[in-house]
């Protein structure tokens, strides 16, 4: 991961008195977390909806060791958004909340004990998912209600990770906060058909806005070609987490991508849904920084300043190696205020990948991941 | 006349934000809309607002989630200490001058989040400095009531009343929807707004005449809030009355 990109954790409730600690932190307050800026929420209290059985069983995570920061967020509009994850501690696998550290005078980040699992995605995820797709196409408006509501619809190819909890469990006496949405989402993926959903505003809201902001008129045709009359061979996939998701489980979410994309060629009702899902090229549209300026030296002690582009996810850069073609073009909405990136712009790339190569797509993400 | 304001359509969004709440501040006197997003926002305001109260472009401290950063009726506007000297001057300058606009310095500087109001009474986080309640009761006018909501100290959040009706939090229970309904002699209703969102302050914004909701609400959140803000316009269709005595259980 390139240096410096963690925010340092601000001070935990130093301006807090004790009263409002003890209120957020006491377990019938079904506070577990450090809030931000005063907005603190704690976790949705939803009636959690039977899951559907999984088309096949989903790959359980083992427990990896998540350093906990106190913000966990995507994109720079943290503050505009008042969810927040939680950690209830009702079960075993959920991760103890910092509850216990001593707020006064940690400025330490915590090492918390934390389970992922993934799972199919349903309505209930509404919340969590829009939050990790709000920022997809820019800040121009788009219908992208329709387009969560396109990916929840999706069960039999999709998975969204969030914490192992078991989801039959009672509530307790805070109110049955039963969470499995939007505090919990940490990661989203999935594979849309553009041919099959090209009637959805959504889908007709994205394929304008990519033509849009395509400058170079060759690469312009091929995606108008891609976008138009080979729609129905073409899967836009979608992969979104918060920035510190843990790496190792990313080729897992990679490898629960195309392992259901092949699943459903065969277990899906009807000739022409199976059809759908053999896909000739993917489609990505991704977030990449690229450096503003040149270099004035070559001599750096931060190696980041010498890279001239960043990949907030280092599976784009192979994606990017692997395209048949790729175009970028300038983000328009507020960019991070983040010191070490000062120097950098967010740009969008779009990258097109024909499917024959992704074999050799996630042999080199294992290979980036063991490394 | 009362109306209730939402583009289904077009839906108000902020930056694909349906956090009405967040990027403005509604009241009988004046209302603030953030600084930035497209034209389409502001605008929606402009339309319906325009002609009765001023509709406000501005920042605070220079951010855009204003209505979760200031409280305010139509007597008092209360800045955090962040807001800027220009953004006081400027939020002088175009407000009436009956409404006295005021930065204060309270540690909980998300004055939206922490209080919630109309022009008779006030909800606020059970935090609070003591100054501060006095200077609430003082600028806005009104009696002030330290409260939680369905046991979040953040009530600026989870509720959001006019001088008519109220929704909060809906896992409000019923005993703590009767205490505040007496407090706030207002009927109130436990909800939600944008699609299930129990951040109800941030979803949407009212005064005793119109509200706006963010475009992910839903069409039976819509009635439960024409409802309780008495804001139908016209007869209710049967289906729509049905709906509504199925849903609204608590009516002071």
């Amino acid at each position: 991961m390139p240096a410096g990109r963690k925010r340092p954790a601000p001070s935990p409730f130093a301006g807090f008195s004790p009263f409002a600690r003890s209120l957020l932190f006491s377990p019938a307050s079904g506070f577990s977390r450090l809030p931000l800026t005063n907005a603190a929420k704690p976790h949705q209290d939803t009636a959690g909806m039977p899951p559907p059985p999984p088309k096949r069983a989903k790959q359980a995570e083992p427990s990896s060791d998540m350093e906990e920061e106190e913000e966990e967020r995507p994109s720079s509009d943290a503050d505009e958004e008042l969810s927040g994850s939680d950690g209830d501690g009702d079960s075993d696998s959920s991760p103890e909340c910092s509850s216990s550290d001593d707020d006064d005078a940690s400025q330490e980040m915590e090492t918390v004990q934390a389970d992922f699992a993934f799972f199919d995605p349903k309505p209930a995820d509404f919340h969590g998912v829009r939050l990790l797709l709000k920022t997809y196409l820019d800040s121009k408006p788009w219908d992208l209600t329709g387009f969560v509501d396109l990916v929840l619809e999706q069960t039999t190819v999709g998975t969204v990770v969030k914490m192992a909890e078991d989801e039959d469990e009672d509530g307790e006496a805070n109110g049955g906060d039963k969470s499995d949405d939007d505090g919990d989402l940490f990661g989203l993926i999935t594979v849309l058909n553009l041919g099959r959903y090209g009637e959805n505003r959504c889908i007709k809201d994205l394929k304008e806005y990519l033509l849009a902001v395509c400058g170079d008129k060759d690469t312009k045709e091929k995606l108008k070609s891609l976008l138009e009359d080979k729609a129905s061979t073409v899967g836009l996939l979608v992969c979104r987490r918060f920035v510190n998701f843990p790496y190792e489980m990313v080729p897992k979410m990679y490898d629960s991508l195309f392992d259901e994309v092949s699943w459903a060629t065969e277990d899906e009702p009807t000739q022409e849904l199976q059809d759908s899902f053999r896909f000739k090229q993917y489609l990505l549209l991704v977030r990449i920084l690229e450096r503003k300026t040149p270099p004035k030296q070559k001599a750096k002690n931060n190696k980041d300043e010498d890279e001239p582009v960043i990949y907030p996810k280092l599976e784009d850069e192979i994606f990017r190696e692997l395209s048949s073609w790729s175009f970028t073009f300038p983000i328009r909405a507020e960019q991070s205020a983040q010191q070490e990136l000062k120097n950098y712009k967010e740009m969008g790339l779009v990258m097109c990948v024909k499917a024959d190569v992704i074999p050799k797509f996630r042999k080199k993400l294992e290979a980036l991941v063991s490394e | 006349d009362p109306v209730l304001c939402y583009v289904v359509s077009v839906g108000i969004q902020f930056e694909n934000n349906c956090e009405v709440g967040v990027f403005s501040k509604l009241t009988n006197a004046y209302c603030l809309v953030a600084i930035g997003g497209s034209e389409n926002f502001y605008s929606t305001f402009e339309s319906e607002l325009a002609d009765v109260i001023p509709v406000v472009k501005t920042s605070i401290g220079g951010t855009r989630i204003i209505g979760r950063l200031c409280v305010g009726n139509k007597n008092g506007l209360l800045l955090p200490h962040t807001t800027t000297d220009q953004e006081l001057q400027h939020l002088r300058n175009c407000i009436p001058d009956q409404v006295v606009v005021q930065r204060i310095d309270e540690r909980l500087s998300a004055l939206g989040n922490c209080i919630s109001c109309n022009d008779h009474v006030a909800l606020t986080h059970p935090d609070l400095d003591k100054a501060t309640e006095e200077l609430i009761a003082d600028v806005l006018g009104v009696e002030v009531f330290r409260q939680t909501i369905a046991g979040n100290i953040l009530v600026g959040s989870y509720c959001a009343f006019s001088n008519r009706g109220g929704l909060v939090h809906p896992h409000t229970s019923i005993e703590d929807l009767d205490e505040l309904s007496t407090l706030l002699q207002v009927p109130l209703v436990a909800g939600t707004v944008n699609r299930g969102s129990e951040v109800i302050a941030a979803g949407m914004t009212v005064n005793d005449w119109t509200a706006f909701c963010g475009s992910d609400t839903t069409a039976t959140e819509l009635s439960v809030i024409e409802s309780v803000f008495k804001l139908r316009e016209g007869q209710p269709t049967a289906i729509v009355d049905d709906m509504r005595k199925s849903l609204i259980d608590s009516y002071v």
